[in-house]
């Protein structure tokens, strides 16, 4: 037995520490607004990573005080209970169990939504019984106070043992008092203050904790016990520890499902008190107006006919508003070439720069109007809370796919980028619904397609309006989606077939009340995802746009020179007008050119589907993110182009064999394009996340006898759960 | 409350805009995590709606608003 002076059973052994930077997990439910909370602490100083060998978005922000010392603020997956269901809830559980993890906190912000006290404190009592220092913020203090609720904030403190401080994410009421607690805190050299534990364990959890008391002597009593519910899967545990965990739960008769409700109701009996004394409700107001809306959003006919005419209106606004600013992006980047070209002396140099560089860059700058305005309406209709109606009325829907209700979000968010869209699947705990739900979801057309399909569909659809309202490209771009989200649906179905089911499947979802949305958490979001596009995807695109410049303009030794004598050859045998010619001449050397050869190479691969080589060029290049489609396009074209045509669609517009003058892009070939991008492979990022994302899952095991037998409470012992 | 040996009926047995008192749980771990999130024994739930494509239900239980698949309407016993 470990005993360090002033350390009782409850309480962490904690050093007197003045840490730097001082870790705060911040914790609490699903819609407990604890991201607005987030947000605006933190403001645009967060880092978006990942959970250390997962994929579930990792927020961190720094709160920096006069004094130099920084804390720094994670925010977690919002979870009900430490008895996770999914993966993003798992990993909050795998963060406050392991002391070596460099996540492991050193003090937790529990964030609550005030107008739910006594739903959301469940998961409060069972950290703090994990023995962290905690500060209790009671959210939405603005709802709260609308909807008629007096609490006595001092009572409540001193009942729950931890500071508590009434905040609102929406209006920054509080936030400024919680920043002082928080510094605080961070101040203050901890003590192992000696802590009550909220939960009184049953004899077999006691013996248990006992039992494991030398494997793991810097974890309180009910972080062991944890340990040994979640011994199966925690990643933490090194396999010899997890064998002497899982042996000690055989020796101890540790049953975890009964003793799972048992906990949870004593929880519920220990705060339901407290809150009854300190909340008081002066008036009743349900949620009224969210139920009149849900009549008509969630009905069984109108909800999915509105659904579809939303996601409708978001294409629609992405084909239409964005228009606008591509056309800015677009002049200024021509200008800026041109004006590149005008300065430099003509050479290797100027061509790099503005035939490679400036023409690749702003193949990624154009289209980023198209995928802020995506994300935004996203953004929005996860922000008001109608994202958790499309999965609940879409469930059925979905399960008849393989796929669950949950998948929608996934799918939807797939139209803006595979990549976060593969990672909101970790919310489906479901191991096949979950798995199916990855593979399919790279099928959905992402923004990155967005800038092919916009300059193919040009070429072959008019700009006309339809019924007054759609444009017809518009309506061509929604169908395109549309053959997308079919190739989905029909590949989950074969998939539903094909692997065998694993597990529970859950919906049991949360609806949250219509909010108004909070427009910072909107922003911040398009914000985030804009700079990742534009940073990672922009790297990519420039390092090759720089490469595909040299290798098309430059080729084997002689070949080039070869190519030239060639077309003034061809040039002189035809009577070429002098500027035919030098297209010409330009279009052999490209040819002749190390890109050339390698297009020519795939050429007989891509030639039935119309393509030829130059294209052939683009798709080999269009692996590493779609959106080099354009800017290889835009890079081939601006070397070979004669006339400085600095629009790109217009260049592809104009293209014709040199030899036949037959147009390239004619609607045949346009249309297998379009076709072959709807559902050509996915870009490496998307295969990179698919397979780290699907490596580490096999299909569910068998688990441990001892702690897995699916159990009816029905024959498990407490048939009635309200102790008498 | 006193075990009683007929804890009642499933909650998809109850109509749309009735209400049913739970009097227990068929499945432990739907009841796990129904229990995390506020639903208790002796909680009030009125069925608000049911999905469309025949699919689950909208529930209110106190003051929240779940969805619920029909199977997991199904392990709940009501009153």
């Amino acid at each position: 037995m470990h005993h360090f002076g002033t350390l009782t059973i409850g309480a962490r052994r904690v050093e007197p520490f003045v840490k730097d930077p001082f870790r705060v997990a911040v914790i609490g439910n699903p819609n407990s607004g604890k991201t607005s909370l987030f947000n605006l602490l933190t403001g645009l100083q967060q880092k978006v990573g990942n959970f250390p060998g997962v994929t579930v978005e990792r927020k961190t922000g720094h709160l920096i005080f006069p004094g130099g010392k920084s804390i720094e603020l994670t925010d977690l997956p919002g979870t009900y209970s430490v008895y996770p269901t999914s993966e993003d809830e798992r990993l909050v559980v795998q963060t406050l169990t392991d002391a070596r993890n460099t996540d492991y906190p050193d003090a937790v912000l529990y964030v609550a939504d005030t107008t739910r006290l006594e739903k959301h404190l469940l998961l409060f009592t069972q950290v703090k019984d994990m023995g962290f220092p905690m500060i209790l913020a009671l959210n939405m203090s603005d709802t709260a106070h609308a909807e008629g609720l007096e609490i006595n904030l001092e009572r409540l403190s001193r009942k729950l043992g931890v500071q508590a401080v009434a905040v609102s994410g929406r209006t920054g009421e509080g936030v400024d008092q919680l920043k002082q607690i928080l510094t605080d805190l961070s101040r203050q050299a901890q003590e192992g203050i000696p802590e009550q534990s909220v939960y009184r364990l049953s004899q077999e959890e006691a013996r248990l904790a006992t039992e494991l008391q030398d494997l793991f002597p810097s974890l309180t009593a009910y972080q062991r016990i944890l340990l040994a519910h979640h011994a199966d899967w925690l990643p933490s545990l090194a396999p010899s520890v997890r064998t002497n965990v899982l042996e000690a739960i055989e020796r101890t008769g540790f049953r975890d499902l009964a003793l799972q409700v048992r906990e949870t109701m004593q929880r519920f009996d220990y705060f339901t008190p407290i809150v009854q004394q300190n909340v008081r409700k002066t008036r009743d107001r349900p949620y009224t107006l969210t139920e009149r809306l849900d009549n008509l959003l969630t009905h069984r006919v109108a909800g999915p006919a509105i659904f579809f005419l939303l996601m409708l209106l978001v294409f629609q606004a992405i084909f239409t508003l964005a228009s606008y600013p591509m056309d800015w992006i677009e002049s200024g980047i021509s200008a800026l070439s041109a004006w590149t070209k005008s300065v430099l002396p003509p050479g290797w140099l100027a061509g790099l720069i503005g035939d490679g560089l400036l023409a690749g860059l702003g193949g990624v700058l154009v289209f980023i109007p198209q995928i802020a305005i995506l994300f935004f309406l996203i953004a929005l209709l996860e922000e008001v809370g109608y994202m958790a109606r499309a999965a609940f009325m879409f469930d059925r829907l979905m399960q008849a796919f393989g796929l669950n209700g949950r998948s929608i979000v996934a799918l939807i968010s797939g139209g803006a980028c595979a990549i976060p869209a593969i990672m909101s699947a970790r919310t489906i705990s479901n191991w096949k619904e979950r798995l199916i739900t990855i593979l399919v979801t790279p099928f959905i057309s992402c923004s990155a397609r967005i800038p092919v399909y916009t300059v193919l569909i040009a070429f072959v659809v008019p700009e006309k309006t339809v019924l007054g309202f759609f444009t017809l490209q518009g309506l061509a771009f929604m169908g395109l989606y549309l053959l997308g989200i079919a190739a989905a649906l029909l590949s989950a179905l074969v998939f539903k077939w094909i692997l065998r089911s694993g597990g529970t499947s859950y919906l049991m979802l949360e609806l949250p009340p219509y909010r108004p949305p909070l427009m910072r958490n909107v922003w911040i979001t398009v914000w985030e995802k804009v700079r990742s596009f534009t940073m990672e995807a922009g790297k990519v695109i420039l390092v090759i746009s720089m490469v595909l410049w040299v290798l098309a303009s430059y080729g084997p030794p002689g070949a080039m020179k070869n190519a030239q004598a060639q077309a003034e050859q061809i040039a002189r045998e035809k009577g070429l007008a002098p500027q035919e010619a030098g297209a010409l001449a330009a279009s052999m050397e490209m040819e002749a050119s190390f890109a050339g050869k390698a297009g020519k190479f795939i050429e007989p691969v891509i030639r039935p589907l119309g393509f030829d080589w130059k294209i052939g060029i683009a798709l080999i290049t269009s692996f590493a993110a779609r959106e080099v489609f354009v800017g290889a396009m835009a890079t081939i074209y601006s070397i070979s182009d004669q006339e400085d045509l600095l629009l790109i669609r217009q260049r592809m517009a104009l293209e014709h064999d040199p030899l036949t003058g037959k147009k390239v892009y004619d609607p045949p070939t346009t249309w297998a394009l379009l076709i072959f991008y709807v559902f050509a492979m996915q870009c490496m990022s998307t295969l990179a996340v698919v397979r780290r994302e699907t490596l580490s899952w096999k299909s569910p095991q068998p688990r441990n006898p001892a702690t897995s037998q699916p159990r009816n409470l029905a024959t498990s012992q407490p048939r009635n759960l309200v102790t008498p | 409350m006193v075990a009683v040996q007929n804890s009642g009926k499933p909650l998809v047995k109850v109509g749309v805009g009735d209400t049913g008192f739970v009097s227990d749980f068929t499945n432990d771990r739907i009841a796990g995590k129904l229990m995390a999130m506020g639903i208790l024994p002796g909680s009030a739930i009125k069925v608000i709606r049911r999905a469309p494509f025949g699919g689950g239900c909208y529930i209110k239980a106190d003051n929240i608003l779940l969805a619920l698949r029909k199977d997991e309407a199904c392990t709940i016993l009501v009153r």
